[in-house]
């Protein structure tokens, strides 16, 4: 499981480093992979560390609190967070960034600029991916973004171990190359836990200096004298092609990349946690195939040219896209080599995450001998049924989301939604958002709905946490364009869907101290526009409230405030009296508006009358509101 | 030595808690683990699903293979379902009869299996298992939420691998003060409810 010994450790630049811990035995600890690469930072003197929350990444950052002498911040989106890093990173201190797939989305504007300056401290990205798309709204490979385009270095680890490792090495090569390193770990590794070595922590006692050198620091389109004349941008560009032969070099040493010998012509090339899938097909099969383990980007050329003299086909496992792939083709290409490649360009899904079957059955699609290892699914006679996630018993959002129903509904409105807890309003029984893309997306795009001339009400949606990462631009732009839009901000205090992180309307910060509560009320009014804060748990309240902001002939904002019950349940308070909830069978005329229109979970339908369930009821009591018979109390 | 482990249930039944109980122990013992949960939005009445690995070499895909679970256990009866495929030939299931219905099931759209539809599905494709009353008893000690120490203590009674007194003595450490009797009375309840049954 261990990644094998880094390259150049602890080289000359970190003289007068000193190991802080008491205790310098290296000890197994059983821990997430999120926190072995928070360990890999504290292991290398990281000093500074950013990141926005989102799964499945979040508990890299949170890692961090149990570090006091690492600054360590939620901020307010992720390119905030990159940008931060990059500063600390200049006054020569080690730094690093963190954030899921969509994070790294909205920092490639920085990234495409911070490529060509290069960094001065250490400097490591984890982009995170979800492959499944198992808590996220789209799927991708990042590493299309960080080295296809970025032209940047990654690795990409096939355990919470070597992600470790990988750390490591990747703040000693960050330094000796002036490159940020990424880390590309998938789901499968930050969910996974095991033992790993913990080594220990590092202290590199370097002063915070700024050395000014505009040349590489000010990105900008200006004549360079120095290079003849040559616009900057051209000059960094080419600095940034130049250090490719460089990282060439490093990647033919790596100890990431390996060749196991095997019998047969067919290779496997496992790509991270594409690696530990091939190794299970292996086990599965009784059968040791070449193995190609490749976890960096660049390829190390030589190594791979070396292993495909032993096989006639390679399969690459790599999650998502065929970027490895296309890359052994580009290799023996040029090199004249007649290897059949095949990937995810045709050969495996193209789609979706890997696993042991996927090796399995793509070695038997060129064997059929193989076809006897891959298990046969059990024919169930009954269907399973599926499960969609819903609001949680007690939630705010839901009585929020009732109110709102009723009012779009009524007006025959429409509401554009975005990313957060609420979003589960999408899904039956509420099927209220009609859209849902990306962090930020609600306001701008309920705008484009206003100016095309739709003659219904449009509402956006938005979480708090979201509101300060992406939603503020979007509102300002809607009230200087004068979109006529109802803005409601379903605000729960916390960042509740990723794990309860703090956010900048939050009176605490990551490490639990105070922090200045920025006020999202103030923001808005700041905008000159009609502002109310509801009680969501008031469902009447609400309603009135939105009623009211759709009467304004511009943007009006409803702020519905209420804290996340979940998380103040985790804190021993109690939100709600703690009573009996019944539904009179004799009031009750099965009219399922509680279910199907209202949809909590705890109230169950016995084809007649419905009924709470007294094992999973919170006495939120909302669904009291919603009845219109009385029958319940 | 290889134990495959995989616990199947929805979001806040304890999933996790008790997966890492399971691997704590083997860590005890000296074995390696290797452990993942899939957590899609967990807290919100999905799915969850917890694979531990736990063997004497080492350990490479976080996810237990299809056809190879030692002891597939059901916190819930159609998460036990849809998890059926990982259960090895001559695995067992330790299945807790609680449902815990789908927004669709209670809204009409899909229909939640009857128990004994869910057992003839089982023994049509042969495979063998306990079935118990987990959430019950857990309700009697005094709260339901207690169910995932019973089916823990189930787990002890059928395996040949997990020891009671081990998983105790983690439990006692783990858990926080005022639920140590509590957690430790399930565990018991559930080895009860196997051998009862037996």
């Amino acid at each position: 499981m261990t990644g094998g010994q880094p390259v150049m450790r602890r080289e000359a630049a970190m003289q007068g480093a000193v190991e802080a811990t008491a205790d310098p035995v290296v000890k197994q600890r059983f821990v997430m992979g999120n926190e072995a690469i928070a360990r890999g930072a504290v292991e290398s003197g990281v000093r500074v560390v950013a990141g926005y929350p989102g799964t499945p990444a979040s508990e890299i950052l949170t890692s961090y609190i149990a570090y006091p002498d690492v600054y360590v911040e939620w901020s307010t989106n992720e390119t905030v967070a990159l940008e931060l890093v990059q500063g600390a990173s200049l006054c020569n201190q080690r730094s690093m960034a963190v954030m899921k797939h969509n994070g790294t989305n909205t920092v490639t504007d920085f990234l495409m600029h911070m490529n060509f300056t290069g960094v001065r401290g250490g400097l490591v990205l984890i982009s995170a991916d979800d492959p499944g798309g198992n808590s996220s709204q789209n799927e991708e490979d990042t590493r299309v973004l960080t080295h296809t385009y970025a032209h940047l270095p990654v690795f990409d680890p096939s355990s919470p171990s070597e992600a470790k490792d990988m750390v490591r090495t990747a703040y000693e090569l960050s330094e000796s190359t002036e490159l940020c390193f990424v880390l590309r770990p998938v789901m499968r590794i930050c969910h996974s836990r095991t033992l790993v070595d913990f080594e220990p922590v590092l202290v590199i006692p370097r002063p915070a200096d700024f050395v000014n050198d505009r040349t590489r620091y000010v990105m900008s389109a200006v004549v360079e004298k120095s290079a003849g004349g040559q616009m900057r941008p051209v000059v960094r560009h080419r600095w940034l092609n130049q250090k490719q032969h460089e990282l060439e070099e490093l990647v033919e040493a790596s100890p990431f990349n390996t060749i196991e010998a095997g019998e047969g012509r067919i290779g496997l090339v496992g790509c991270g946690i594409g690696y530990a899938y091939c190794k299970e097909a292996e086990e599965i099969t009784g059968h040791k195939f070449p193995v190609l383990k490749l976890c960096t980007l660049p390829l190390p050329r030589e190594k791979v040219l070396a292993f495909a003299d032993s096989v006639d086909t390679l399969i690459v496992f790599e999650e998502t896209e065929p970027v490895v792939e296309r890359l052994l083709k580009e290799i023996f290409y040029d090199a004249g080599k007649n290897v059949k490649v095949l990937g995810r360009s045709g050969f495996l899904p193209a789609e979706g995450e890997l696993s042991d079957r996927t090796v399995l059955q793509a070695i038997a699609t060129l064997d059929p001998s193989y076809e006897q290892y891959i298990p046969q699914p059990f024919p169930l006679s009954v269907s399973v049924p599926m499960r969609t996630r819903t609001q949680c018993v007690g939630c705010s959002h839901r009585s929020l989301l009732h109110a709102l129903k009723l009012v779009a509904r009524k007006t025959k409105g429409v509401v554009t939604g975005d990313i957060g807890c609420y979003d589960a309003g999408a899904f039956p029984p509420m099927d209220l958002q009609s859209t849902i893309y990306c962090m930020g997306a609600s306001i701008p795009m309920g705008s484009g709905i206003v100016q095309s001339g739709f003659d219904k009400p449009v509402f956006a949606i938005i979480g708090d946490s979201t509101f300060f990462h992406s939603g503020v631009p979007g509102l300002i732009n809607a009230v200087h364009n004068e979109s006529k839009l109802v803005v409601i901000v379903a605000d729960n205090g916390t960042t509740a869907m990723t794990g309860f992180q703090s956010h900048p309307g939050s009176a605490e910060n990551v490490r639990g101290a105070g922090a200045r509560s920025i006020s999202i009320e103030k923001i808005a009014e700041a905008l000159n526009v009609p502002v109310q804060t509801v009680n969501p748990y008031d469902i009447s309240e609400t309603i009135d409230a939105l009623n009211q902001a759709l009467k304004h002939p511009g943007v009006s904002v409803v702020i519905a405030s209420a804290p996340c019950y979940l998380l103040a349940k985790g804190h021993g308070e109690t939100l709600f009296e703690a009573r009996k909830i019944i539904i009179d069978p004799d009031q009750c005329n099965g009219c399922r508006v509680c279910i199907d229109y209202f949809g909590c979970p705890s109230i169950q339908f016995d084809g007649a009358k419905a009924s709470i369930d007294p094992l999973t009821c919170v006495s939120c009591m909302l669904c009291i509101d919603v009845c219109k018979r009385g029958a319940i109390a | 030595m290889k134990q495959n482990i995989l616990i199947a249930g929805v979001g806040g039944q304890g999933n996790l808690f008790a997966s890492s109980l399971l691997a704590k122990s083997a860590i005890c013992r000296g074995y390696q683990v290797l452990a993942t949960e899939t957590i899609g939005a967990a807290q919100r009445g999905g799915s969850v699903v917890s694979h531990v690995r736990i063997a004497d070499q080492a350990l490479y895909s976080p996810l237990i293979p299809d056809g190879q679970a030692d002891c597939l256990v059901g916190f819930e009866p159609v998460e036990l379902l849809r998890q059926i495929r990982k259960l090895k030939a001559g695995g067992i299931y330790i299945m807790n009869t609680h449902p815990v219905l789908t927004v669709g099931c209670t809204m009409g759209l899909d229909q939640y299996p009857t128990m004994s539809e869910i057992f003839g599905a089982l023994n049509e494709i042969n495979v063998r298992g306990h079935v118990i009353q987990a959430t019950d008893a857990a309700d009697k000690i005094g709260d339901p939420l207690l169910m995932n120490m019973v089916m823990l203590g189930a787990l002890c009674a059928v395996s040949a691998f997990f020891k009671l007194d081990e998983i105790k003595a983690i439990v006692a450490e783990e858990s926080r003060r005022a639920m140590v009797e509590a957690n430790l009375d399930a565990l018991d309840a559930g080895v009860d409810l196997i051998r009862q049954a037996a």
